[in-house]
C-alpha cells in the first residue's frame, strides 16, 4: 500500500509567503523534478488561509503559522527511505533551509483511507459525471489526539465524530466533494528518517490529518461548519487547542496521469 | 452503563497507563487487591521448564530457504507438517522467521477463545500466564468493553482490539501494542478455514517499543500468528512471526529500510520466550480454565 510523508512547514525568516511559495513551487519542485528518486507522487499544498486552536484558548499553545503542507507518496516504507536517505543526500535536502524554519516543521507518515462522501460532484453543473472527488479548496485538518484516549479509541471516536459532523452540517453535507484520513503509520514511530531530512526539533505528534475537497473558496464555510459539528461531538478524543486547519491550493508538482 | 467490577476498576487512560509502563516493567509484588484475587496463587506457581530437546531447536538458526513469508500462510491450512515446524532465521529479505509447534493434551479449543479474551482484562491475569517475563497489559475503554460484551463469542471478542502488553522477549522490557484480527482480516483464506485443517486462531499485527524509550528507539513490526488443530495427542498449537512485517490495507508489507535486518538475538530471544511461555500455557490452561472457563468476570 503507499506511504505518504505530509510535510507542514512555515516559511524562513524574511520571506514573505508569496516568496516562500514561490521558492517552494519553482526552485524546489524543479529539484525534486530532476531528482525524482522512487517518489511517486509529489504534491504541494500551498496555504491560503487557517486556523489553530479555538476560539475558547486565550493564546495560541503552538506555532500558529504555517505556509504549506508538502506530500511525498511513496510505493513503499522501503522507497520512502531509499528517497529520504540516499546514499549522497539529495540536493532536496539540502534546499530546504534557503526557504522553510525547518525546525518548526511537522510530519505525518500516514496511509491513506478514503471515507465516501454524499456528493462527489456538484449538482449544480456535474459535467460528463466521469471526473469526482475534486475540488479546488483543500482543507487539511490536523487534530491532535487527547493524551488520554488510546489511539485505537481515537481513530474510532474519529469516525464517529466525523458521521455525527455530517448529520449536523447539512451545508457540507452538499458540498464535501472528497474526504480522505491520513492515519499515521508506525513504522518508525520517531520518524527518524524524516526528522532528519527536515532537520525538526521536538515536533508535536500527530495520529491523524484529515484532507477534505471543496469546489472553490467560496464554500470554506461549509467546512467551517463541518468543523464546529465535528467539536460538537460528545466524546473526548482530540486535543482542540493543538489541532488547526489549513485552507490550501493544490499544485502538483510529480504525479503521473493513472492508466486507468 | 457498566456495573463497577474488578475487571473494569483496573482501566486506565492513556496517559496514565503508559507513565505506569516502566512501573510495571519492573514486574513489583502484587498489590494487596491483586493478592486477593482469586486467581492470584498461580502468581506463586513454580513454573515448569521447556522440555530441553524442544529449547534446543532455537539455539541456532534454520536453513532459511526452509522457512516461509506471511505471502505463504494460507500454507498453514495444508494437511501435515511444513518444512520448519520449530526453528527460527532470518529470511533472505531481512525479516525475521520464527516458527513454533506444541502439542497439548488436555486444551480445547474452547479453552483457547476463553483465555484470549479473559487474559487482558487484568495486569494480573497476564501476569499469571508466565510471570518471569509478563509485566503488565491494558485494553482501552472500547476494547475492555467489547471483551465484556456477552453478545460476542469468546472467540471474536479480540477482532479489533488490542492489547497493550508489557514484556521481555529476551531483549529487555518492550510496549507492544498487539492488534488482533479475525483470521479473515489477517488473511486466511476462509474457504479452507475448517476442521480437520483449523481449530481456533489467534493473531494480529503488533508494534513493540522499549519501555525506555528514547527519541532513538525503533518501534518495530510483526505479524503474529496462533493457529490450532486437532492432534491425536491432543490440540496442536503451531505459531509463526514474521518480524518486520506491518498489515498494510489488509496485506503483509515488509517495513524495514533497505539493507537492514531484523537482529538474530531479537529474533531468537522472542523464539525462546515463546517456547517458554506456552509450555507454562499449555500445562497450567485446563486448570485454570475448569476454575473460571464459565465467564470473563470473577
Amino acid at each position: 500500500m503507499p506511504i505518504k510523508l505530509m510535510a507542514a512547514s512555515r516559511r524562513r525568516p524574511g520571506l514573505t509567503r508569496a516568496e516562500y511559495q514561490r521558492y517552494l513551487e519553482f526552485y524546489h519542485g524543479t529539484i525534486a523534478r530532476r531528482e525524482r528518486f522512487r517518489i511517486r507522487s509529489y504534491v504541494q499544498n500551498h496555504v491560503i488561509d487557517g486556523a489553530f486552536g479555538v476560539l475558547e484558548d486565550a493564546t495560541h499553545q503552538q506555532v500558529c503559522e504555517r505556509d504549506a503542507v508538502v506530500e511525498l507518496q511513496f510505493d513503499s516504507f522501503r522507497d520512502m527511505l531509499e528517497t529520504l536517505e540516499p546514499a549522497t543526500p539529495s540536493a532536496a535536502s539540502q534546499d530546504g533551509r534557503f526557504f522553510a524554519d525547518e525546525r518548526t516543521n511537522v510530519i505525518v507518515m500516514a496511509e491513506e483511507e478514503e471515507i465516501p462522501v454524499p456528493a462527489p460532484v456538484p449538482a449544480f453543473n456535474p459535467g460528463l459525471g466521469i471526473v469526482q472527488g475534486v475540488g479546488a479548496l483543500k482543507v487539511l485538518l490536523y487534530i491532535m489526539r487527547a493524551d488520554e484516549v488510546f489511539r485505537e479509541d481515537y481513530y474510532q471516536y474519529l469516525r464517529e465524530a466525523h458521521e455525527h459532523a455530517l448529520q449536523q452540517s447539512s451545508y457540507a453535507r452538499e458540498q464535501l466533494r472528497r474526504c480522505v484520513l491520513n492515519v499515521r503509520c508506525r513504522a518508525n514511530d520517531n520518524d527518524a528518517a524524516a526528522r532528519k531530512h527536515f532537520k525538526m526539533v521536538d515536533p508535536p505528534v500527530y495520529d491523524l490529518v484529515m484532507t477534505q475537497w471543496y469546489d472553490t473558496i467560496e464554500q470554506a464555510g461549509a467546512f467551517r461548519q463541518y468543523f464546529e459539528a465535528l467539536r460538537s461531538y460528545p466524546r473526548v478524543f482530540a486535543n482542540w487547542s493543538k489541532s488547526f486547519y489549513l485552507y490550501t491550493r493544490q499544485v502538483v508538482i510529480i504525479r503521473d496521469t493513472p492508466e486507468s | 452503563m457498566q456495573s463497577t467490577t474488578a475487571e473494569t476498576r483496573v482501566q486506565l487512560n492513556f496517559k496514565d497507563w503508559y507513565a505506569s509502563t516502566r512501573a510495571t516493567a519492573d514486574r513489583p509484588p502484587l498489590s494487596p487487591e491483586e493478592a486477593q484475587r482469586p486467581f492470584a496463587r498461580y502468581y506463586d506457581e513454580k513454573i515448569p521448564p521447556p522440555d530441553p530437546a524442544h529449547f534446543a531447536m532455537m539455539h541456532e538458526p534454520c536453513d532459511p530457504a526452509r522457512a516461509i513469508g506471511p505471502e505463504r500462510l494460507n500454507d498453514l491450512l495444508d494437511p501435515g507438517e511444513l518444512a520448519v515446524e520449530i526453528g527460527w532465521c532470518n529470511l533472505p529479505n531481512g525479516a525475521g522467521f520464527i516458527a513454533n509447534r506444541m502439542v497439548y493434551p488436555e486444551v480445547t479449543a474452547e479453552m483457547v477463545d476463553w483465555w484470549f479474551a479473559w487474559h487482558p482484562l487484568e495486569n494480573l491475569r497476564y501476569r499469571i500466564w508466565y510471570p518471569p517475563q509478563h509485566g503488565g497489559l491494558m485494553l482501552s475503554p472500547e476494547g475492555r468493553r467489547r471483551i465484556l460484551d456477552p453478545s460476542i463469542p469468546n472467540r471474536e471478542k479480540n477482532w479489533g482490539v488490542v492489547h497493550h502488553v508489557t514484556e521481555n522477549c529476551n531483549c529487555g522490557m518492550e510496549n507492544i501494542d498487539i492488534h488482533f484480527l479475525s483470521p479473515q482480516d489477517f488473511g486466511f483464506d476462509m474457504a479452507r478455514w475448517k476442521e480437520p485443517y483449523v481449530s481456533t486462531f489467534a493473531g494480529g499485527f503488533g508494534w513493540a517499543v522499549s519501555v525506555n524509550k528514547t527519541d532513538e528507539s525503533i518501534t518495530a513490526p510483526a505479524l503474529m500468528c496462533h493457529i490450532f488443530r486437532q492432534h491425536p495427542q491432543g490440540l496442536e498449537h503451531r505459531t509463526r512471526f514474521w518480524m518486520g512485517y506491518r498489515m498494510s490495507n489488509g496485506k503483509p508489507e515488509l517495513t524495514l529500510p533497505p539493507g537492514v535486518a531484523v537482529p538474530a538475538a531479537a529474533v531468537q530471544g522472542l523464539a525462546r520466550h515463546n517456547v517458554c511461555e506456552f509450555t507454562r500455557w499449555g500445562e497450567f490452561l485446563p486448570r485454570i480454565y475448569r476454575e473460571f472457563g464459565h465467564s470473563m468476570v470473577c
